[in-house]
């Protein structure tokens, strides 16, 4: 027991606080036994009585932490801590909680009428310290053992390894109610610290490394694994995606706090929907063994998740299969109504019908914009494994080049971003390696020690443009040209331009020969580059000033999914010329149409346009004799020709598809497309014609 | 001949390791590291008879080490030393579990540590 015999000892100041302490103590019981009742009886407390806890617990710190008692002031901090969690609703309240109150209390009231007697003191000390602790224990695990570090779902190994200060900070970052992963990478032995930097500088951007634990690789003997033990607000998707790697490289130990997960989550999908839910379910990633003692926690999580879905592409390929379906049926109606209203019995109806029509087209337009929108991601994705690249090959090469990125919020489709990285980061890497002088090298000339490459993004109409420049040395157009010669890919008497010898990089014969590299510092499978970009229906120019630098230029339309076309035909045939490449259609008078060393051009307001007649390159019927061709200008890049053509037949919205067999192998096929009651009709692969073109400039 | 390694930040610590190593057998090959890192570049280019970390390190701590040594094939009958302050009984119970044949607490005495290395080295060679 306590003896309180001997408070005469001490000052009517120390009275004075013990006496206004126990009042508080007084009107905590009093209020924690009603909020007690409560709990029992399974209602919600009053939150006026939680904050009047709270109140009194701050007083109770600031009285004890005046008169020097810190233990007791050290508790009440706590309580008041704990109070304002629950206040906030940070915190449920449990019996546990409720009996941490009432011994604290307890506990605190015993100090109060404590002698000076030093062994009692360090008793009562002892025993707040207890309390402390437990309450710091409580606090840190208020979803029971959603929070503690021993339940999470993860490999036992990684938690066995911690520290206690590395438990402490695992600790930390739950109460914060962020997400815990484990995120497994894999290195060669004799290499792995700077790839392990690279994904822990990636982690340390949105998160915290808690712990790094190697273990064997998959072949032990030359790989080493590090399993890295992650905190952070992101979703695990979304977490996987920073760092490039499969969601399935990352071990999900619990996810973020609904309420601390997303602050700003883009709704790609309705999750409210019905038909969507079923279907996204899957794709959300929960831990295993979620506890199923937190129901309500757990729902919280998967909410948050499903804000955002992810969603195969192919089922997006699918409804802008069927968007693009409707259109066809749309344009059969516009026929039915146009032919309605030629004729007298049928003219109101036809306007009527070609009213709908209208109203339809509006609606369709704007489904389709819509499905196209949830297609489109950020070029940043790729911009950021650019400047991954560059920071790497600065340490390798020991080459100071600075990145600078613009435009790196404009969209373009998925699949198109993706089918991206590789031409970029190979452009990137040319453009480092070879483009950009040594240090020394460009401070004898006068440049700044350091090389800039700028990539930079925007949207032009239907395109999407990439920049890449450096300011490296440029290109030696005569070195090209002679390479050009000894290989055979030019002969010696053609008069090429400097753009037309610059062009010649991207052949395959000259590009991939490795003193190119050397010699005039690019050209390693620039034509690679070109044939993936042109898979994607995009080209690729090049521009390059010797001494001030190189830029490759990258136009692309911002969807592989679903066009606008041009339709034409040649004799009885019909073609669909993409419209985002066509610069403008005239009418021609062949006499207007001059031959110079066997290629047929035409003065277009001053500059010679190019002519390609489609009847002869498919080998096709025409009847341009019977009257005037119309010439179709198509535009990639800057690269400029004319088509002639027969006749023009009207817009439509295409929807490419591909084709199989052997009219694949076609050049200058792209596809096809079904248009209704025309039928299916072949899509004209423009940066092909373009780029066959400018090859036959020796005849 | 008997190989080491000792894995310990601090240099004023791995001389007195060092020191404490020769004096007990001065024909012992002793590599030492300055880190986790370089102790794990170091494991596989040479057959260690015995191990000695410390456990507070920059980059991966002695648990880590301890947890990777005895999860791996290769190294699993290395004996294992942690060598750390004074502190943490939960630390050193855990690097016993993951596997460490024994742990010494700094500041150490010398014959201390050179007792407990003696009866580990045998258990190396017999291994």
């Amino acid at each position: 027991m306590v003896a309180r015999g001997k408070g005469g000892s001490r000052s009517k100041a120390h009275r004075e606080f013990v006496s206004e302490a126990e009042d508080i103590l007084e009107r905590m019981r009093d209020d924690l036994s009603v909020v007690a009742e409560a709990v029992e009886g399974g209602r919600d407390a009053d939150p006026d009585l939680i904050n009047r806890l709270f109140r009194s617990a701050h007083s109770l710190k600031g009285l004890s932490g005046m008169f020097g008692f810190d233990a007791m002031s050290d508790l009440a901090h706590h309580l008041e801590d704990l109070l304002d969690a629950l206040r906030m609703g940070r915190l449920p309240l449990s019996d546990e909680g409720l009996g941490l109150f009432d011994d604290s209390i307890t506990v605190i009231a015993d100090a109060l009428g404590e002698t000076d007697d030093p062994e009692q003191v360090a008793a009562t000390e002892s025993r707040i310290r207890g309390l402390v602790e437990r309450i710091e224990s409580w606090n840190a695990a208020p979803d029971e053992d959603a929070v503690e570090s021993d339940s999470l779902h993860l490999s036992p190994s990684v938690l066995r390894a911690l520290t206690e200060y590395e438990e402490h900070r695992l600790q930390e970052n739950l109460n914060r109610g962020r997400g815990i992963y484990v995120v497994d990478v894999d290195f060669e032995i004799a290499s792995f610290e700077e790839g392990l930097a690279e994904v822990s500088a990636a982690i340390k951007e949105i998160g915290e490394i808690l712990s790094t634990l190697p273990s064997p690789g998959d072949t032990p003997d030359s790989h080493i694994r590090f399993s890295l033990l992650t905190a952070t607000d992101l979703a695990v998707e979304d977490l996987a995606a920073r760092l490039d790697l499969s969601v399935d490289a990352v071990e999900v130990g619990r996810l973020p706090r609904a309420a601390d997960a997303d602050p700003d989550p883009a709704p790609a999908v309705d999750s409210k929907s019905e038909n969507a839910e079923p279907k996204v379910e899957p794709e959300v990633v929960v831990g295993p063994e979620a506890s199923p003692e937190q129901p309500g926690h757990e729902t919280t999580t998967l909410k948050s998740i499903s804000d955002t879905v992810r969603v195969d592409i192919k089922k997006l390929d699918e409804l802008m299969n069927l968007v693009g379906e409707l259109a066809i049926q749309k344009g059969a109606i516009k026929q039915m109504a146009m032919r309605m209203s030629g004729e007298k019995l049928t003219e109101r109806a036809g306007s009527e019908l070609d009213k709908i029509h209208r109203a339809l087209e509006r609606k369709l337009q704007e489904l389709q914009a819509g499905v196209l929108e949830v297609r489109m991601v950020p070029l940043r994705q790729v911009f950021d494994k650019l400047a991954r690249v560059v920071r790497r090959l600065r340490l390798d090469l020991r080459k100071e080049v600075q990145l600078e990125i613009r435009g790196a919020d404009t969209e373009l489709d998925k699949l198109i971003v993706e089918e991206l990285v590789d031409p970029l980061m190979h452009v990137v890497r040319n453009a480092f390696d070879h483009a950009i002088e040594s240090e020394e090298e460009r401070l004898e000339i006068g440049k700044p020690a350091n090389g800039t490459i700028r990539v930079e993004a925007l949207q032009r109409g239907n395109d999407v443009v990439i920049a890449v420049s450096d300011d490296g040395r440029g290109i030696d157009a005569d070195h090209v040209l002679a390479l050009a010669h000894d290989r055979g890919l030019v002969s010696r008497e053609a008069d090429l331009s400097r753009k037309e010898i610059l062009e010649l990089i991207f052949q395959p014969g000259l590009s991939t020969r490795e003193e190119v590299t050397e010699t005039s510092g690019r050209g390693v499978g620039m034509d690679v580059v070109r044939s993936n970009i042109a898979s994607m229906g995009g080209i690729v120019d090049i521009d390059s000033t010797p001494q001030l630098g190189t830029t490759i230029t990258i136009t692309l339309p911002i969807t592989l999914a679903i066009i606008q076309a041009l339709i034409v035909g040649v004799g009885e045939h019909l073609f669909a010329v993409p419209l985002n490449s066509v610069r403008e259609t005239l009418l021609v008078d062949p006499a207007e149409i001059q031959r110079s060393e066997g290629r047929e051009l035409l003065n277009l307001r001053g500059d010679p346009l190019a002519l390609r007649r489609l009847a002869e390159e498919f080998h096709l019927e025409g009847d341009s004799v019977h009257g005037k061709p119309y010439v179709v200008v198509l535009g990639m890049g800057d690269a400029r020709m004319g088509l002639l053509v027969d006749r023009l037949e009207g817009q439509q919205d295409t929807v490419i598809k591909p084709i199989q067999g052997p009219i694949r192998e076609v050049r200058g096929i792209a596809g096809a497309t079904e248009l209704g009651e025309q039928g299916a009709v072949l899509v004209l692969d423009v940066s092909a014609l373009v780029e066959d073109l400018g090859r036959r400039s020796d005849p | 001949m008997s190989r080491i390694l000792i894995v310990e930040d601090s240099g004023t610590m791995r001389s007195l390791l060092v020191q404490a190593f020769e004096s007990l057998d001065p024909e012992l090959k002793i590599d030492e590291a300055q880190n986790g890192f370089e102790a794990l570049r170091l494991l596989p280019r040479n057959a260690y008879d015995l191990i000695v970390t410390d456990i507070n390190m920059p980059d991966i701590n002695g648990l880590e080490l301890v947890s990777f040594v005895k999860g791996n094939d290769n190294y699993r009958s290395i004996p294992l030393m942690i060598v750390s302050t004074e502190g943490s009984d939960r630390d050193r119970n855990k690097g016993l579990e993951l596997g460490a044949e024994a742990y010494l607490v700094k500041p150490f005495e010398p014959d201390e540590l050179q007792r407990l290395a003696a009866g580990l080295l045998d258990v190396g060679r017999k291994d």
